[in-house]
């Protein structure tokens, strides 16, 4: 994984994007050990301070959960909260490209259009793999 | 035996001044660093990083105000104060002549906690050619060894002035991954000055912005960002913009289009434009570190 330091969307949320899509993926299963603090600082030349954080997060959604002088570990439940926080990060990119829509003063009807085509477009794509 | 004086802050400056003639190159600075964090220092050039970095190291004496590190007023810092912090200065000062064997024995035998085990997983992950002379590495080299006899007797304070400048992209990976080594063993301190902004969003958990010597913000990396927004609106014919939002550091009015920068940002900063102004359309959008620093600075320079 890649942390973008330029980007506008702060690096602990960055860490937080990835470790719930690759939970949601299932690169970590349920019962499985995500990487300790150090390592994930170490290897993606970042504040272990911020990694940290991420991991706070994280545990206060339910994702993972602390074993006592052990690490941090994908709950039972993990797979299906990093789907739910998938889902909110879905409806946050569709809500952005709706406002996006009224900001150039696009008729709603156009905005739904665009929609579809985008829909329409990804999906060719996709099945064309 | 009072070296360990307890302290709330590692760094702590209060009204520091330093004046050149009439100008103050640092003006009225307070700053307040807490143990364990990582203070990324920020400014365009003459902003007044060095000459504050210089005051703290006590390289250069002050005009007036107070400054402390671990505890210890920096005009009388005592040696063992010394033995705690580790310094890399924006020009290094190393002995051309030595061998980087020689540099290492020398830096070595200063520190009584010198830890060699650490100092030779340095040298292998830098790569630095023991043998070598100093005047024959290269200036990417040269940084690595000024990084690792300022860290081998593991500080609990680490003051770095622009380290990262001048390098390749691969060694100064090389280099932030030293400093984030030593920082991951122990809580240690770190304040470092830097133009390269993708560094500083990377380690520092804690930004300054210093402009014609005076601290512009001084706050938590993420909440600079998560707080800092651009609002784009544009306005109906024959209207033009006058008082815009609290929090507003910098603003542009173009043909129709007022862009801002707000600090601080809440819907209502929109609500406040949409009943003072017949808006046409509005935007809002985030911003990255070098945006937001970018913002500030041209903000202040139009204010004058």
């Amino acid at each position: 994984m890649g942390i973008d330091p330029n980007s506008p969307v702060p690096i602990y949320q960055q860490i937080g994007d990835y470790i719930r899509s690759a939970v949601a993926a299932g690169v970590y299963r349920p019962g499985e050990m995500i990487p300790s603090l150090r390592a994930m600082a170490l290897d993606l030349t970042v504040n272990p301070n911020t990694v940290q954080r991420a991991y706070e997060e994280l545990e206060r959604e339910g994702l993972i959960e602390a074993r006592k002088g052990l690490g941090m570990f994908v709950t039972r439940n993990g797979t299906t909260s990093a789907q739910t926080k998938s889902e909110q990060a879905v409806y946050s990119a569709f809500g952005q490209g709706i406002r996006a829509g009224h900001a150039a003063n696009m008729p709603a009807m156009h905005i739904r259009a665009t929609f579809g085509k985008a829909w329409k477009d990804v999906n060719t794509e996709r099945s064309g793999k | 035996m009072t070296v360990n004086t307890p302290f709330d802050f590692a760094i702590e400056t209060a009204g520091l001044t330093k004046r050149f003639g009439d100008k103050a190159a640092v003006d009225d600075l307070t700053l307040q660093i807490p143990p364990g964090c990582v203070f990324g220092f920020i400014g365009p050039n003459g902003a007044g990083k060095s000459t504050t970095i210089k005051m703290l190291m006590g390289v250069l004496r002050r005009t007036s105000g107070q400054a402390r590190l671990l505890g210890f007023d920096v005009a009388n810092r005592a040696e063992k104060v010394k033995q705690r912090i580790g310094y890399v200065p924006e020009l290094h000062f190393i002995y051309r002549w030595m061998r980087v064997s020689d540099v290492v024995g020398f830096c070595g035998s200063l520190y009584e906690t010198w830890n060699d085990k650490l100092c030779k997983e340095l040298l292998a992950l830098f790569e630095l050619d023991e043998r070598k002379k100093v005047k024959h590495l290269s200036k990417g080299m040269v940084a690595k060894l000024a990084l690792l006899i300022a860290v081998a007797h593991e500080p609990e304070l680490l003051i770095l002035d622009e380290p990262t400048s001048g390098l390749d992209p691969l060694i100064r990976e090389e280099f932030l991954d030293g400093v984030l080594r030593t920082i991951c063993e122990r809580q240690k301190t770190v304040m470092f000055s830097s133009h390269t902004l993708s560094d500083v969003q990377r380690l520092a958990d804690r930004v300054g912005i210093i402009h014609e010597g005076r601290l512009l913000v001084d706050c938590a990396a993420d909440e600079l960002l998560t707080g800092t927004k651009r609002i784009r609106i544009v306005l109906r014919d024959g209207c033009s913009p006058s008082e815009p939002p609290d929090g507003t550091i910098w603003q542009r009015f173009q043909h129709r289009e007022w862009q801002l920068t707000v600090r601080g940002y809440s819907p209502a900063s929109v609500e406040f434009l949409q009943n003072k102004y017949p808006v046409e359309s509005v935007e809002v959008t985030d911003l990255g570190l070098e945006d937001v620093f970018k913002d500030y600075i041209k903000g202040q320079r139009a204010l004058v």
